[in-house]
């Protein structure tokens, strides 16, 4: 009974807003000016961000530093939780190990299984990421599907697989720092142009080959999707390390 | 010919509500964790699956929807890969618990544990 009264607290408030606040609130029937400006000039107009997505042009190009502050963020929650787990070289090695109780992973219904599917996530992150300009989504959104690859892997596997096929934790570290380049490197672009910082310049193609590719943000989507990725599986490889080595590790430090 | 799958497809959407209701039901009341793993499969089976490739006929049978094809092949693509990992997943949950032992059951036969032991 006691539960109950919070609850019905909960749902009175909710119907309360919705029957007598929301009638009073005037709908937009009109778009605003600033709206106008972004539908009609992201692909069309005279200050074109070349795609026809205007998240995507607002996203990088109009507002575009405010979004690589964002990704700073995100790389700077990356890099914390990286020193949090930090251990030196010979803790790392001694982490690529296998452990003895180590059997080989899940069963083999569950790792053909995995092999399909991360198959296609490849696909789709890839296909999220690139199709960023025409479609809803981007890199962030691409990144972080493609993370879920090497996680499953993690999960079907162990971290081991994934290390021994040559994706350990500083090559992933690299890639990340690759796109993180890549997209600093795009940003300056336009400044060699007299343009601004960000801004969507005629130096990058709009089209390859006939195909809208929409400038600078394809190269934009394409790093941040490597990095978002690179930067996820970094941490999901510190994190897969087991409990027993690490634990391990803390208690010889204490010792020293 | 459109009326069929439409109605076929309308069919498997309740087919679809009423193994998703047996499979809440079943998560709630059955004994110990594998029954209940089953009753989770059924909910994700019969509850996700079957409706999803309802979806997908009811979309081919109606002459009213745009984009009809774009919608029916988007939700069989999305029933094959749910009807591939929805099982693996329940398997993988039920062998690790029994490798973790942390059920408690009575089970009349084991098999996994009597393959175990003949390692």
């Amino acid at each position: 009974m006691r539960k109950l009264i919070p609850l019905a607290i909960i749902l009175i408030t909710i119907f309360a807003l919705a029957y007598y606040i929301t009638p009073k609130i005037t709908p937009q029937t009109q778009v605003r000016p600033l709206g106008e400006f972004y539908l009609e000039n992201s692909y069309f107009g005279d200050y074109s961000a070349k795609s026809p997505e205007v998240v995507t042009s607002i996203l990088w190009d109009y507002r575009g530093v405010d979004t690589l502050f964002e990704t700073s963020v995100f790389f700077l929650a990356i890099i914390g939780s990286l020193t949090l787990f930090r251990l030196n070289k010979k803790q790392e090695k001694e982490a690529k190990q296998k452990t003895e109780e180590f059997s080989g992973g899940l069963t083999l219904v569950i790792k053909s299984v995995t092999k399909i599917i991360v198959a296609m996530i490849l696909a789709v992150s890839a296909s999220i990421a690139l199709h960023g300009h025409l479609t809803p989504g981007g890199g962030f959104q691409g990144g972080s599907a493609l993370a879920v690859a090497p996680l499953l892997i993690i999960a079907a596997y162990s971290k081991y697989a994934l290390e021994e096929s040559g994706l350990d934790k500083t090559r992933a570290l690299i890639l990340r720092s690759i796109g993180l380049l890549g997209i600093a490197l795009v940003a300056l672009v336009p400044l060699l142009n007299d343009g601004f910082i960000m801004q969507n310049q005629p130096v990058f193609p709009a089209e390859l080959g006939g195909q809208l590719v929409g400038g600078s943000l394809i190269y934009y989507n394409f790093f941040e999707f490597l990095a978002v990725g690179a930067g996820f599986t970094a941490v999901f490889l510190l994190l897969a390390i087991p409990e027993s080595v690490f634990k391990k590790f803390l208690r010889r430090v204490e010792n020293e | 010919m459109n009326e069929i799958l439409f109605y076929i497809g309308a069919i498997m959407i309740v087919i679809g509500g009423i193994c998703d209701l047996f499979g809440a039901l079943g998560l709630l009341k059955f004994p110990n964790f594998y029954i209940r793993l089953h009753a989770a499969t059924v909910g994700t089976i019969g509850g996700a699956v079957v409706p999803l490739f309802g979806v997908g006929f009811l979309a081919l049978g109606s002459d009213f929807l745009p984009n009809k094809y774009a919608i029916a092949g988007a939700s069989f693509v999305t029933g094959v890969i749910v009807l591939l990992a929805a099982p693996a997943g329940a398997h993988a949950l039920a062998y690790a618990a029994h490798k973790a032992k942390l059920v408690t059951w009575e089970p009349k036969v084991d098999h996994l544990a009597e393959v175990r032991e003949n390692d």
